[in-house]
């Protein structure tokens, strides 16, 4: 196991008080496997995140266990973490321009992780830049190398910010809505690139975003987030085919899809809570269309479904696997 | 008669960067055409820089537009006096983009919708109130919520109050730039839903620019593509997304992420970045990241023909 996050809880202090950001999160990843995190925004995708490398405000309050290839590195000092950090894992943003720095070439900033991490000579680690420009295809790599961000595109900015990330060959990429702030085809070619690196290396990738669109391109598995919690949990093809949490069903139903036009889109009724005034019982309970009494009242544990498939609702049991729509006897029983 | 005709539209800028370097041109429309009948939504898609939102503004007046006829009901909307655009503007609305910026923060929300009630005399007080009341609950926000501000609502809830301020004149058309752009999905669909049922009821038509194709696929009737302000393909929504000609059009609908692992296409992928609208390519401006290219691609100006029936597109190898 690559990656081990157990029962992961976060607090940020806002306006004088603690509110929970993120409550017992707990979700694994393997060598070579790529875990979508979705789920829209304010649900605590970025926070995750964050969380796992430590990239937090002075006043955060982080409970619970991160093993990385074994080593509890959730009791690491700042010090031993940032050995780690972009060398054995590695970030991505949503934002190439804001996330590079406009002082340093393009060089320069590739350059850094290796200078930092490696005992390369300048020559080697010239040489080596060069290669991860060209892995990460821009082409005229010996001018690139001397460029400023600001001489760039957006989709060239990402390649760099993915070269970066590469320098060090990382065994966990975290990427944080690495496509959101491109045009469509530049995305395009950013996530074949994605998947080129996915083949080409055993690299974990823990891949956050909102678009439903990119989780069935490039994951294998999926955890949906909901205001702080995972809600649901499984293989990319099984969340697609057969959600089982309301939520769930409610994201997928919402979007408008291409070359499928119907009369009305589904939605969900309100919005996402706030941390400040989190409920009891199901956080979604007050969007739910299935809602009971007992979603009000107590948290929904996490329940397998079936092997890989799990998710925190009552409408299920342990092992209980049905057809896609939710439409059975407990739901009768529910509603008498 | 089509309620919108633009015609040959241009809108050029001048950029000037550094005080000794030369002015350049940027052509931001470039000679762009539409209609728009009653009651129909024309949605206008393209990447960021390819001229949608600058033609959007341009027909509203916004800007001044360099060169084209614009004409709203048969008037040319291009020579009116101030005080006819004054008139123009009941008919023809605008939503932006982002509803945090585009309400005013010290207002609430009765003052936002009673403004454009007040700036052209329209009843009195005690009418004025039962305007607003009623469209709000068109949009779905109660009536004691008239008082709050706007930062006491959701980003959903603030779109459909923009939505509602175009609305309280009672226009003909309205311009959406980008609506839901900045919302969730869930939300973003609530958004999209309401726009519908306001059509229908309203009988609207609406312009509907958006970067965003499988959200325009759901809204329009018919549906324009944009690359470096020109308009390089516009058909029918059934008839553009089951059958694209335009190369561009195939590149860009080939890679939109689809939401469904099982789904397996033939992507196009295109080389390269959006050329700059300051320096546009010579000929088809697409021609330098077109997989269809030949030769004569970099000297002839396709200009939009009907290719099918109701079906324009501006390629010379289609």
């Amino acid at each position: 196991m690559l990656l081990n996050v157990n029962e992961l809880s976060l607090s940020l202090k806002r306006a004088g008080k603690y509110s929970k950001i993120l409550d017992q999160i707990s979700f694994q990843v393997e060598e070579g496997e790529t875990v979508g995190i979705v789920g829209e925004s304010g649900c605590g995708k970025s926070m995750t995140a964050l969380s796992l490398m430590r990239l937090l405000p002075e006043k955060a309050l982080l409970e619970g266990e991160v093993n990385f290839q074994g080593e509890k590195i959730s009791g690491y000092s700042k010090r031993k973490l940032e050995k780690i950090r972009g060398n054995q894992v590695s970030m991505i943003f949503q934002d190439p321009l804001t996330s590079l720095n406009p002082l340093h070439t393009v060089g320069t900033q590739i350059e850094e992780s290796l200078l930092l991490h490696t005992k390369m000579t300048k020559k080697e680690r010239r040489k080596r830049v060069l290669q991860l420009l060209n892995d990460v295809g821009l082409p005229r790599a010996e001018d690139l190398i001397d460029e400023y961000p600001h001489q760039l595109s957006g989709g060239m900015r990402q390649r760099i910010m993915i070269a970066i990330a590469m320098a060090c060959e990382p065994q966990l990429l975290i990427c944080d809505e690495p496509t959101t702030a491109l045009d469509v085809t530049v995305q395009a070619q950013i996530l074949e690139l994605m998947n080129k690196i996915k083949k080409e290396t055993q690299m974990g990738i823990i891949m956050i975003t909102h678009d439903m669109g990119v989780v069935a391109e490039v994951c294998d598995r999926v955890i949906v987030m909901y205001a702080g919690k995972i809600v649901e949990e499984g293989p990319v093809l099984e969340i697609f085919q057969n959600p089982k949490h309301p939520y769930t069903q409610g994201l997928l139903d919402s979007i408008p899809k291409l070359g499928q036009r119907k009369e009305k889109l589904g939605s969900i009724p309100g919005t996402v809570p706030a941390p400040e005034n989190m409920v009891v019982g199901c956080r979604f309970a007050d969007r739910c269309s299935h809602a009971m009494d007992i979603c009000r009242t107590v948290h929904p544990p996490m329940i397998g479904i079936k092997e890989n498939h799990q998710t925190a609702c009552w409408l299920y049991e342990e092992g209980d696997e049905k057809d896609g729509s939710i439409g059975s006897h407990k739901l009768e029983a529910a509603l008498h | 008669m089509a309620l919108l005709e633009v015609t040959n539209l241009k809108q050029h800028f001048t950029s000037k960067k550094g005080v000794l370097a030369e002015k350049t041109i940027i052509k931001a429309v470039d000679g762009v055409s539409i209609t728009i009948e009653e009651g129909q939504t024309l949605g206008v898609v393209g990447e960021s820089g390819c001229g949608k939102s600058s033609l959007g503004r341009s027909i509203l007046g916004l800007v001044q537009p360099t060169e084209g006829s614009i004409k709203f009901k048969g008037e040319e909307v291009t020579e009116m006096s101030s005080k006819q655009m004054k008139e123009l503007r009941k008919d023809m609305q605008v939503v932006f983009q982002d509803p945090y910026a585009s309400l005013n923060p010290r207002n609430t929300i009765r003052q936002i919708l009673e403004a454009p009630l007040i700036i052209h005399k329209i009843g009195n007080k005690k009418e004025r109130k039962e305007r607003i009341e009623s469209l709000v609950a068109k949009i779905g926000i109660r009536k004691e919520q008239l008082n709050n501000y706007p930062h006491e609502f959701s980003g959903g809830q603030r779109q459909r109050i923009g939505i509602a301020r175009a609305l309280t004149l009672n226009p003909k058309l309205i311009i959406a730039d980008e609506p839901v752009s900045a919302l969730d999905v869930s939300v973003q669909s609530q958004v999209l839903n309401l726009m519908v049922d306001l059509q229908q009821e309203m009988n609207l038509s609406y312009m509907f620019i958006s970067h965003d194709l499988s959200v325009v696929q759901h809204i329009s009737d018919k549906v324009a593509v944009m690359y470096l302000g020109r308009v390089v393909e516009i058909a029918n929504v059934d008839e553009l997304y089951s059958r694209p000609l335009h190369p561009y059009t195939q590149a860009l609908l080939s890679a939109v992420p689809i939401a469904d692992p099982l789904q397996k296409r033939n992507r196009i992928v295109l080389q390269g970045d959006l050329p700059s609208p300051a320096n546009p390519p010579s000929g088809c401006p697409f021609h330098t990241r077109c997989p269809m290219a030949v030769k004569e691609c970099a000297s002839i100006v396709p200009n939009l023909e009907e290719k099918s029936p109701e079906h324009f597109a501006a390629c010379i190898r289609v």
